[in-house]
């Protein structure tokens, strides 16, 4: 948790200090977005971090955000195929996704870097041949279906829990007793550790490699139908793009290391929220939109600075 | 179609890794020759490309203008749309001209610093710019509209929907292309009561300070790089960030749409007044529901349309059909709840025309 304490502070640092400089970031419509969004990207973030623990890393899942959103609406408007089929397809096409990267990594023994890469490459190429590039959305239908990207439990008149929010609690839950809980969940972190120490424990870390794969092209297809769902506007060759760097800053900020063996479920929600606040926090205290990517990658190296310095401290001290 | 896409969706999770060499994709050339003497017709025909910026329905519209053009004047052209800006859409036309075109009709990206690239290609084969104009280049014309004075019909829009005024926040993609700068100036100048400039002379407000004027105040300018879910989000923080916030006008065609989603979840339809620009189908949707008050088309269609006319003119030596002011001008529509109806149909008689 040690790790968590600096990357914690800045999140409240940058909430008080939006706060202050304009109130309105407070209002329950505010708070009821930047839930919501956090939400959202909190899915592929807890998938990256699977990936991360393993010392592995996918850089595809923008893509498969990207083609699991278009193919949803496709299956939805154009074949008509009735929503529980359609959205079974959508998850076995990112469970086969995340199998075949796996399979790839770790039975033909190629380097995640570059089967993920491709498939960056490979998805985004299929979700726009599905689409023949046209934008996709569910129109005026699918009101009904929507409401679990769109819609939430009003709490007050002004703020309500968004349900992908309670969607992300529940996974968010699993995934955290699954990895601090459980056997496999110890065994994954060790393959992350030292992988070939693990092995001669008897690891299967083939397999437990794989099924990190699964669940991170699992949540990547979750992410995206939450994501078509919310916008009602699906551009095949834009949707979720960079979003896989977005999930990976947010695995190492809530305490992945690249390295692997690290990292907790907590740890990357409060790293997704980090990434969703100063977003909001641009927007609310109207500084201009251009500089947006400079803030967000000079807060984000702050505060990975601060908590490496403060984690030494910390080692001094107990030294 | 239908059935291959079938076939591939079925085998998608089986072959994920098997597909490099499948796809048709909207750079392949149009109207293959069928049969031995078709394609010793197509020989002699004329062949152009049609560049866009990028990939979006309102290209899909300027797509079918092209194809209704090649039909109707027994020539070939290409459609290119750029998934990734501009070092795609200079790619992209490298090859053209590597494979031999008669013309190019290009919307360039960023026409202050392609003035140099344009003008080698202009080099090589006739050049003309739609949509976005490269003035300073060597480009033989221009087709489109006057974005300035369309940013001053959407800036009228604003004004009949709010004739009290308010606070407005405009939306757009990027700032970086010359349309966007014509158009956010044209209804800034229209909503605050400023006189008309001219495109060739034409003051811009800077980006990130509050423009007030009469009853209105333009609050800003957010960008969102082409990103969906950042557009919409940019629409749902200025209303966090403006509680009294009026009016919402998105530049770009998808802008709207965006902010009428962003409006949905807050609750706040009608309260926002929403203007547009382009016809996506989600603002005309808007527009009947009375979600939106107007939109101002650029009927895209011409663009394509009229390029693959003035190029195929230009490519038989016709060069009177280049305007002496090197602009030709398609004129906007203002669409509102009273013509919508008629726009849609008219819409997609000439979508499917040109499919």
């Amino acid at each position: 948790m040690k790790k968590l304490l600096g990357i914690t502070a800045l999140l409240l640092f940058i909430i008080v200090v939006t706060a202050i400089r304009n109130p309105d970031f407070l209002n329950g419509y505010n708070l009821q977005n930047l839930v919501r969004w956090t939400a959202l990207f909190g899915f592929i973030s807890i998938g990256a971090a699977f990936v991360i623990i393993t010392g592995g890393i996918d850089l595809s899942i923008g893509s498969v955000v990207g083609l699991t959103g278009a193919l949803l609406a496709i299956l939805l408007t154009k074949n008509h195929w009735p929503v529980p089929v359609a959205m079974a397809t959508v998850l076995a096409v990112s469970l086969g996704i995340g199998l075949a990267h796996g399979l790839l990594i770790t039975k033909v023994g190629l380097q995640p870097f570059v089967v993920t890469l491709c498939g960056l490459l490979l998805y985004r190429g299929a979700a726009r041949f599905i689409t023949g590039d046209q934008s996709q959305g569910f129109g005026q239908q699918f009101e009904g279906l929507r409401r679990i990207a769109v819609s939430a439990v009003p709490v007050t008149p002004t703020f309500g829990i968004p349900v992908p929010s309670i969607l992300l609690a529940l996974v968010a839950t699993v995934a955290g007793l699954l990895l601090h809980k459980t056997v496999w969940g110890r065994h994954l972190v060790a393959l992350g550790g030292n992988e070939v120490a693990a092995r001669y424990s008897g690891v299967g870390t083939d397999r437990i490699k794989i099924q990190a794969y699964a669940i991170c092209g699992v949540m990547s297809g979750i992410a995206g139908i939450l994501f078509s769902l919310d916008l009602n506007s699906i551009q095949p060759s834009g949707l979720g793009e960079f979003f896989e760097l977005y999930a990976i800053a947010a695995a190492v900020l809530g305490g992945c290391t690249l390295r692997g063996g690290e990292g907790t479920i907590v740890g990357v929600l409060i790293g997704t929220a980090l990434m969703r606040v100063l977003y909001n926090a641009i927007n609310i205290l109207g500084i201009p939109t251009h500089l947006e990517f400079a803030i967000i990658g000079a807060v984000i190296l702050a505060g990975v600075v601060t908590d490496e310095l403060v984690r030494k401290i910390a080692n001094r001290k107990l030294g | 179609m239908n059935i291959s896409k079938r076939t591939f969706l079925a085998a998608l999770p089986p072959v994920v890794f098997g597909l490099a060499s499948c796809g048709k994709s909207s750079d392949s050339p149009a109207a293959p020759a069928t049969s031995a003497g078709a394609s010793k017709a197509a020989e002699k025909k004329k062949r152009f490309a049609f560049v866009t910026n990028g990939v979006d329905p309102f290209w899909n519209t300027a797509s079918a203008g092209v194809r209704a053009a090649e039909k109707d004047f027994g020539i070939e052209c290409q459609v290119l749309m750029p998934p990734k800006g501009l070092v795609d859409q200079q790619r992209m036309i490298e090859s053209v001209l590597a494979r031999g075109v008669d013309g190019i009709a290009i919307s360039p990206c960023d026409a202050a610093n392609q003035v140099g690239f344009l003008n080698d290609v202009a080099g090589r084969v006739p050049v003309i710019t739609h949509d976005s104009d490269a003035p300073l280049s060597k480009r033989l014309c221009f087709v489109g509209m006057d974005n300035y004075k369309a940013g001053r019909a959407a800036g009228k829009l604003v004004k009949e929907i709010l004739p009290s005024g308010g606070k407005v926040m405009l939306f757009v993609g990027r700032m970086e292309q010359l349309n966007s700068q014509q158009r956010r100036q044209g209804i800034i100048d229209e909503i605050l009561d400023r006189p008309m400039q001219t495109l060739e002379k034409l003051d811009q407000d800077p980006l990130g300070r509050e423009l007030p004027g009469g009853n209105f105040v333009v609050l800003d300018t957010r960008t969102d790089g082409f990103d969906y879910p950042k557009a919409k989000a940019n629409a749902e923080d200025a209303m966090s960030r403006y509680q009294d916030l009026a009016g919402m006008i998105g530049l770009w065609a998808y802008n709207a749409p965006m902010c009428l989603e962003a409006a949905k979840a807050a609750g706040k339809v009608g309260k926002v007044k929403i203007v547009s620009f382009d016809e996506q189908e989600a603002t005309l949707q808007g527009i009947i529901d009375g979600h939106i008050h107007g939109t101002v088309s650029q009927q895209p269609y011409y663009y394509g349309y009229d390029s693959v006319r003035i190029l195929k003119e230009i490519a038989a030596g016709n060069r009177g059909v280049i305007p002496a002011n090197g602009f030709f001008e398609i004129p906007i529509v203002e669409v509102r709840k009273a013509n919508v109806e008629e726009f849609w149909q008219q819409l997609k008689k000439l979508q499917a025309a040109g499919a």
